[in-house]
C-alpha cells in the first residue's frame, strides 16, 4: 500500500490517461493537435475531472515544460476582484516563449469568484487572448456571467458511470493490494454517486484500517466523514430532541463552517422526502424559504436554522400525536 | 473527601513559596539574627494585601528551620488580657525544650475596638521586651492604629507575585492532581485573580477538581460568575413570566449587554420550554429578535432596539402556554460563547492543513479542509504507516498530525 493521496497517484497523467468523458477528451485531444485552444469552462459536478482535463490538457501541450506556462488559482480561497487585478493580470499579460505563443490560466472554482471579481476577468481575458488562454472549471455555469460564458467554449462534465467508476478503483485496488468486496464496491457507488475523487478517498480511508472493505466499512467511514449529516439532524430534531439537534447544528456551522446556504439547501430537499403528511411538507417549505430569505439578508445562521429545527420539532409531536 | 487545595498544596518549605524572594530572604536573615543574641528589632511585621504567601512563609519557615510555632489569629480572642496570657508566656521564655520558637500573632487587621480592647498596645509591650521573634502579619501596617506599634518592628513588605509565578503554581498543583490543563486556562485564572494565590487555587479547585482536563473554554465564563445570581432571575423572568411588562422590565435587571442577554435566552429557552408548539413560538420570536438585530446593522438605526427587546423578552414569555413551571431546572452558560474561540482555533487549524492539501491535491483550501481532511482523520486514527507515508507527503507539522489523529487533548464542553 502507498502512503500518499491515491487520487493524486492515480490521476491521470494524460490525456489519454482518462478514461472518462470520452467525447470531452476527444475534444481537448483535437486542441492539443491543433495547438490552439480557446477559452473554456468545464462544468459539472465534482470528482468528475474538470481540473485532471485541464491538467492534462496543458501537459500534452507543453510537454515537460508546462510548469512555466500554466497556472492555477483557485477562486475559492482567493476569490475577490483584487487577485484578478493582480495575480491573474501579471500572470496573463506576459507572453510565453516557445513554439506556442499562450500560457494557460486554470481558475478552479470559478462559479465561486465574486461578480465583481468575474466582470473585471472579462476585460482581462479580452485583452490578453493572445497570450493567455483561461480555463474556468465550476460546479454550476449558471454562476458564470454571461459575458464570460459568451467567450468560453463549454464543456459539461457528467457523473462517472458506475462501470468506469469500478475500473477506475479496481485498478487502484489491484495496485495497492487491497481486497475491495463486491458488496463494498456497492456501497462507495452508493455513497460517492460518480465523484471519483470522493470514491477514492473514500476507498483509500477504507483501506487503511487495513481489513477486507465490505459495505459495513465503508458506511461507517462515510458517516464520520460527512460531518453536515443533515439527514440525521432531521431525523434527531423529528424525534423530538431539539438539543442533540442544536448541537449538531451548532458543530456543522462552527466546527466544520458549513455554510447555512448549504445546511438549508439540503434541509429543503430531506423535507420532501421524510416521511410526514403532506400538508406538512409545503407549510414546512414555507419556513424554510423564509429562513433562507433570511440568511441571504445576513441573519445569525444558528438562531435561523435553530427557529426551522423548532417548527420540525412541532412538526414530528403532531405526527406521533396522528399515527 | 473534600480537601481545599489551598491546604492540601501550600508550600512546605520556603522553597516552594511563590514570589517575594527578596522578602522571604529579609525575612529569613532576620530570624537568623536572633542566633546572635536579640536583635534590635524584636518583633517582624509582615504586611501585604491577601493571599500572597504571608502566613504560608512563616510556616514554611518553621518547618525549614524546625523552629515551634506558636499562632494566634483573629478567631482568637485578643483582649489585653488573653494577649498577654498567651503571648507574654511565649516571649519572656524560652520553648520548653530549649528549642527555638516563632510567636505569630496573624490577622491584625481583624482586631476590632471594642472586642479586642487594648490588645494593639498589649502587643506593642510584649514586642519591647519579647526574648524570641515575634511575626505580626496584617494587611496594612500603616493603619493609624499601628503607628507606635510599627517603631518597634522590621517592615516586610510581601508583594503580589507576579501572573507567571501563579500559573506556575496553579500548574504543579494540576500535575500532582492529574489534570491536564491548558496554558491559556491557568494564566486566565492566574490573571483574574490579581496576584492572589489563594483565591487562584481556590477557583482552580472549583473549576478542575474531579476533571481529567481543563481548557480556556473551561474557565473563561469565570468572568460572569459574580453576575450569574442576577442573570439566572432574569432569565427566570423572561422564560417563566406572564405579562410582557415584567418581561421587558428584565432586561433592565441584566447587567449585560442586549447581545449577551439574547445569548443567554437563546441557550436556555429550550432547556426549559418542552412542549413543542411552545418552543417553536419561542425560537420564531428569538429569530425575529435576530431579524431586527439584522435590521439594525443595516440601517444603523439603533431605535429598532426596542423590538429586538419586544421579541426577545416578551415574545418568549408569552411563547409558554402549555409547559408548566418546572422545578428547579438549572440555566446554562451560553455555550455558544465558549464555542467560538474553540472553533476559530479548530478552523484554523483545519483551514492550515486545507492549505497543505492545497498544495498536492487541486483543490480549494476551503474544499479540501471539508472534503479531504475528514478522510485523513480516519487514516491517521487507523493507521500509523500510512499517517506517517502522508504526513510526509503532504508536509504537515506535528501540531496537525496530533490535531488528525486526535490525539491532541479533546476540548470537553463545561458542565
Amino acid at each position: 500500500m502507498s502512503f500518499e493521496m491515491w487520487a493524486e497517484k492515480y490521476r491521470p497523467k494524460t490525456l489519454d490517461d482518462m478514461v472518462n468523458q470520452k467525447e470531452i477528451v476527444e475534444r481537448l485531444k483535437s486542441f492539443v493537435k491543433s495547438r490552439n485552444v480557446p477559452h473554456c469552462i468545464f462544468a459539472g459536478p465534482p470528482g468528475t475531472g474538470k481540473t485532471t482535463a485541464a491538467l492534462c490538457l496543458a501537459k500534452d501541450l507543453y510537454g515537460d515544460a508546462y510548469r512555466e506556462r500554466l497556472m492555477e488559482l483557485n477562486a475559492s480561497d482567493e476569490r475577490g476582484i483584487n487577485v484578478v487585478r493582480e495575480t491573474v493580470k501579471t500572470f496573463a499579460r506576459v507572453r510565453s516563449i516557445g513554439e506556442i505563443p499562450f500560457k494557460i490560466m486554470i481558475l478552479d472554482e470559478a462559479d465561486n469568484m465574486t461578480s465583481d471579481a468575474q466582470q473585471a476577468l472579462r476585460r482581462t481575458m479580452e485583452r490578453y487572448t493572445e497570450t493567455c488562454r483561461f480555463i474556468m472549471c465550476a460546479n454550476y455555469s449558471g454562476k458564470i456571467i454571461e459575458p464570460i460564458q459568451s467567450r468560453c467554449a463549454p464543456f459539461r462534465f457528467t457523473f462517472l458511470p458506475r462501470d468506469e467508476q469500478d475500473m477506475y478503483l479496481k485498478h487502484i485496488t489491484d495496485d495497492e493490494n487491497v481486497k475491495l468486496l463486491k458488496e463494498g464496491l456497492d456501497a462507495i457507488f452508493e455513497v460517492c454517486g460518480g465523484d471519483l475523487r470522493k470514491a477514492i478517498n473514500t476507498l483509500q480511508a477504507a483501506a487503511s484500517l487495513n481489513k477486507p472493505v465490505d459495505a459495513k466499512v465503508i458506511y461507517s467511514i462515510t458517516g464520520k466523514a460527512s460531518p453536515a449529516d443533515v439527514r440525521k439532524m432531521i431525523e434527531t430534531v423529528m424525534g423530538g430532541n431539539f438539543l442533540d439537534a442544536r448541537k449538531q447544528l451548532r458543530d456543522m456551522i462552527q466546527k466544520y463552517g458549513v455554510a447555512g446556504s448549504d445546511i438549508i439547501r439540503q434541509i429543503h430537499t430531506e423535507i420532501f422526502r421524510t416521511e410526514i403528511p403532506e400538508p406538512w411538507k409545503i407549510r414546512l417549505a414555507d419556513v424554510v424559504g423564509e429562513i433562507d430569505y433570511r440568511l441571504v439578508e445576513g441573519a445569525d445562521e444558528e438562531v435561523q436554522l435553530s427557529a426551522l429545527l423548532a417548527r420540525l420539532v412541532e412538526a414530528g409531536s403532531e405526527l406521533r400525536k396522528a399515527s | 473527601m473534600y480537601t481545599a487545595w489551598t491546604v492540601k498544596h501550600k508550600p512546605k518549605s520556603l522553597a516552594e513559596v511563590i514570589g517575594n524572594k527578596e522578602t522571604v530572604q529579609k525575612f529569613v536573615d532576620w530570624i537568623k539574627s536572633w542566633d546572635k543574641g536579640v536583635p534590635k528589632k524584636r518583633s517582624a511585621f509582615l504586611y501585604g494585601p491577601p493571599g500572597v504567601g504571608k502566613t504560608v512563609t512563616v510556616e514554611a519557615l518553621t518547618a525549614d528551620f524546625q523552629i515551634e510555632l506558636v499562632e494566634k489569629n483573629a478567631s482568637d480572642y485578643r483582649t489585653e488580657d488573653a494577649i498577654n496570657r498567651f503571648a507574654g508566656l511565649a516571649s519572656q521564655y524560652g520553648s520548653l525544650f530549649g528549642g527555638k520558637r516563632i510567636v505569630l500573632l496573624d490577622e491584625l487587621d481583624g482586631l476590632t475596638g471594642t472586642a479586642d480592647r487594648g490588645g494593639v498596645k498589649a502587643i506593642t509591650d510584649i514586642v519591647k521586651t519579647a526574648q524570641c521573634p515575634i511575626v505580626l502579619i496584617a494587611n496594612n501596617a500603616y493603619d493609624p492604629r499601628f503607628s507606635n506599634l510599627r517603631n518597634y518592628c522590621l517592615l516586610v513588605e510581601f508583594k503580589k507575585p507576579p501572573a507567571g509565578e501563579v500559573t506556575k503554581h496553579l500548574r504543579r498543583i494540576c500535575i500532582l492532581e492529574g489534570i491536564q490543563a491548558d496554558d491559556e486556562a491557568l494564566k486566565f485564572i492566574a490573571q483574574r485573580s490579581g496576584g492572589d494565590v489563594r483565591s487562584a487555587v481556590n477557583d482552580l479547585q472549583a473549576l478542575a477538581q474531579g476533571r481529567k482536563s481543563l481548557t480556556y473554554e473551561d474557565v473563561s465564563w469565570l468572568g460572569y460568575r459574580d453576575r450569574q445570581d442576577t442573570i439566572f432571575n432574569v432569565l427566570r423572568m423572561i422564560i417563566y413570566g406572564r405579562t410582557c411588562t415584567s418581561a421587558k422590565q428584565a432586561v433592565g435587571m441584566a447587567d449585560v449587554d442586549i447581545d449577551m442577554l439574547f445569548e443567554w435566552i437563546y441557550e436556555n429557552v429550550p432547556e426549559h420550554l418542552t412542549d413543542p408548539h411552545d418552543l417553536a413560538r419561542a425560537m420564531d420570536a428569538l429569530s425575529m429578535a435576530d431579524v431586527y438585530r439584522g435590521r439594525i446593522r443595516a440601517t444603523q438605526d439603533w431605535s429598532f432596539t426596542r423590538y429586538v427587546i419586544d421579541y426577545m423578552t416578551a415574545g418568549v414569555t408569552m411563547a409558554r402556554q402549555n409547559t408548566k413551571a418546572q422545578g428547579w431546572i438549572p440555566f446554562k452558560f451560553p455555550a455558544r460563547i465558549q464555542m467560538l474561540s474553540r472553533s476559530k482555533a479548530e478552523r484554523a487549524m483545519q483551514l492550515s492543513i486545507g492549505n497543505k492539501i492545497k498544495r498536492k491535491c487541486h483543490i480549494s483550501a476551503n474544499r479540501a479542509s471539508k472534503e479531504v481532511l475528514p478522510f485523513l482523520g480516519i487514516i491517521f486514527k487507523n493507521n500509523a504507516d500510512m499517517a506517517a507515508g502522508l504526513a510526509k507527503w503532504f508536509d504537515l507539522d506535528a501540531e496537525m498530525v496530533e490535531y488528525l489523529a486526535g490525539t491532541r487533548k479533546k476540548t470537553e464542553k463545561h458542565r
